[in-house]
């Protein structure tokens, strides 16, 4: 590549975050158009946090130095709504503004080895979380095959199709979301419902040389987990085995992140190498899976742990959800720990974490 | 010859890369393991010291802390090998291609994948074997490029996640026109089990590596099943694969 292509290139990915930028004000706009509420200025707070927190990724990465001015820019604009959210909240009063914060739903993401067992958490953490009545998004994250078995669905296609999507030569991988299609839409309109209500998205997956049906949706799929604010919303990410996928920052749209880990000593090396790649504050969660009488991992203490499971192992050789197959099992009783933990967390530490 | 293996995180794609290149090394070959994962872990498999394995430094994060950009030369791969492999037990060297240690804004393509193709492809292969440990999933088997000449090995454990998996590495491979795929299925439980993975495959080759309590063992202490027992049923199945492989 030469001298004048490499700018040409360089360009295009300028003017591809700055459409980006564009298009977190359209979030924005739009949450901030409908907060008549505490619980929605809560939910335009965190959606303006989040997007400073990425941004501030970039900004760090040096990637688009070019427009740093748009950058700090947006900066300041999201600095307002977070301003402007905060006042609502304050008005509201204390108690208005703790029960807000306590109805915002997750942003987690789960991480860890292959085969840890991090696909069986995901399916049936959403299934559960839906169960107790919440309203729950889980995306797939991986462009090998895998969640739709886990979660109950079989063999079907769950990604992003492609009438979401729009071509863009300044994008990672050269699709993005279609312009003017908010990320509420998308999921409104383009998820696939799932057992127990849960809505289900993700990426292409590969079947063959030829990937794009696979990379098109990557961006997509990062734009929409980062532009869901709906407040009464989980969104859960099942991300691709190993640190490819964190160092991508899939996990961009999350405040909390649980690492699974088994009982191999390399699985173990594998969480060490991933508690790093977590980064920007966010909280971890330590979940061991598959533990006979093996001792925890030093330094990995597990907030949870899910015991080896003769009945899951038989379910996902059969394709099938561990949920329906088995659903007095010790791994869902000990899943249900995790829902828990999570859902009793106060929604206040966020303010610390994030 | 090279040999990639690939197949779902978690199907034993370490285990067999690793269990195989001592195999083969014990049979005389002169024997190179590429570990291809950002995740490096080959070397335990092997039986490096886990120390060596977790302070071992990849190639493509070599050339970054020595200042190199995409406007130097190209260092061959054989240097490659010399400068930044690691002695593995009978004769083996081993190199891992990249490592990844924080996040990035970045996409993988200019980096560990790269390095992958540039390393699997580059290694002459007429009087050594090269077995490349690939990254979990299919990406990074696309990365590789194994042609009609290699050897791929698609391992699957018995889940169907795993055996979909190993299955569309068996059409990815077969696109890249690679002739000898082999089909393994890994840890399998019993004969029935083997044959479903087998049937699924559909591979003109195919081979069973029995479920193995000495194997888990070993793998929870971190060290290579060839060490721990040698004689335990999946090590004598790799060393029979180990024949197979270079039989013809």
């Amino acid at each position: 590549m030469d001298e004048a292509e490499r700018e040409a290139r360089r360009k295009r990915r300028e003017e591809w975050a700055a459409g980006t930028l564009a298009r977190q004000t359209a979030v924005m706009d739009d949450l901030a158009a409908r907060a008549a509420s505490p619980l929605m200025w809560a939910a335009v707070r965190r959606q303006a946090r989040s997007y400073l927190r990425h941004l501030a990724t970039w900004q760090r990465a040096k990637g688009y130095s070019g427009i740093d001015a748009l950058m700090d820019a947006q900066m300041s604009r999201l600095q307002e709504w977070e301003a402007q959210a905060d006042a609502h909240l304050a008005a509201a009063g204390e108690g208005e503004r703790r029960d807000a914060e306590s109805r915002l739903g997750l942003r987690l993401a789960v991480m860890g080895k292959g085969g840890a067992g991090k696909t069986v958490i995901s399916s049936t953490l959403s299934r559960l979380l839906a169960r107790r009545g919440r309203n729950v998004l889980v995306a797939d994250l991986d462009v090998n095959p895998g969640l739709v078995y886990s979660i109950g669905l079989g063999a079907a296609d769950v990604s992003i199709p492609v009438e979401a999507l729009e071509e863009n030569e300044g994008a990672a991988y050269g699709w993005q979301l279609r312009e003017g299609l908010l990320p509420r839409e998308v999921v409104e309109r383009h998820t696939v419902p799932g057992p127990d209500g849960v809505r289900v998205t993700g990426l292409g997956k590969i079947g063959e040389v030829d990937k794009s049906s696979a990379k098109r949706t990557v961006v997509a799929a990062v734009q929409v987990l980062l532009g869901f604010g709906e407040p009464e919303w989980d969104v859960i990410a099942d991300l691709e085995a190993g640190p490819t996928t964190p160092f991508e920052r899939y996990h961009a749209f999350s405040d909390d992140v649980i690492v699974v880990v088994g009982p191999a000593w390399r699985s173990a090396m594998t969480a060490r190498r991933l508690l790093p790649m977590v980064g920007e504050g966010r909280s971890t969660t330590i979940v061991a899976n598959r533990f006979r009488d093996e001792p925890d991992h030093p330094g990995l203490a597990p907030h949870v742990r899910i015991p080896f499971d003769a009945e899951v192992a038989e379910a996902e050789r059969r394709g099938l959800s561990p949920l329906d197959e088995c659903p007095h099992s010790p791994t869902i009783k000990a899943i249900e720990q995790v829902v828990d933990l999570f859902i009793s967390q106060s929604r206040l530490d966020m303010e610390v974490r994030v | 010859m090279r040999i990639a293996i690939c197949g779902k995180g978690g199907s034993g794609k370490s285990m067999i890369s690793g269990a195989l290149a001592r195999s083969l090394a014990r049979r005389g070959h002169t024997v190179v393991a590429v570990d291809a994962d950002p995740n490096p872990n080959l070397g335990i498999s092997l039986g490096v010291p886990r120390e060596t394995v977790e302070t071992m430094k990849p190639i493509l994060n070599a050339l970054l802390d020595a200042g190199h950009t995409h406007n130097d030369p190209k260092p061959l791969a054989e240097d490659l090998l010399d400068h930044y492999g690691v002695d593995a037990p009978d004769g083996i060297r081993l190199v891992a291609t990249g490592k990844i240690e924080r996040p990035s804004d970045a996409c993988l393509c200019c980096g560990s994948h790269n390095t992958t193709r540039q390393f699997f492809g580059e290694l002459a292969d007429d009087d050594r074997v090269v077995v490349a440990d690939l990254e979990a999933g299919l990406n990074d088997l696309i990365w590789a490029k194994p042609g009609a000449n290699d050897v791929v090995l698609a391992v699957s454990e018995g889940s169907e996640k795993s055996v979909e998996i190993a299955r569309r590495a068996v059409v990815v491979a077969g696109e890249l026109g690679v002739t000898r795929i082999i089909g393994v299925a890994n840890r399998a439980v019993s004969a029935d089990d083997a044959a479903r993975v087998a049937d699924q495959l559909g591979t003109a080759e195919f081979f069973t590596v029995p479920e193995d309590p000495a194997v888990e063992h070993a793998d929870q202490l971190g060290v290579a099943p060839m060490d721990a027992d040698p004689a335990s049923p999946a090590m004598v199945a790799v060393s029979e694969l180990a024949d197979l492989i270079v039989k013809q």
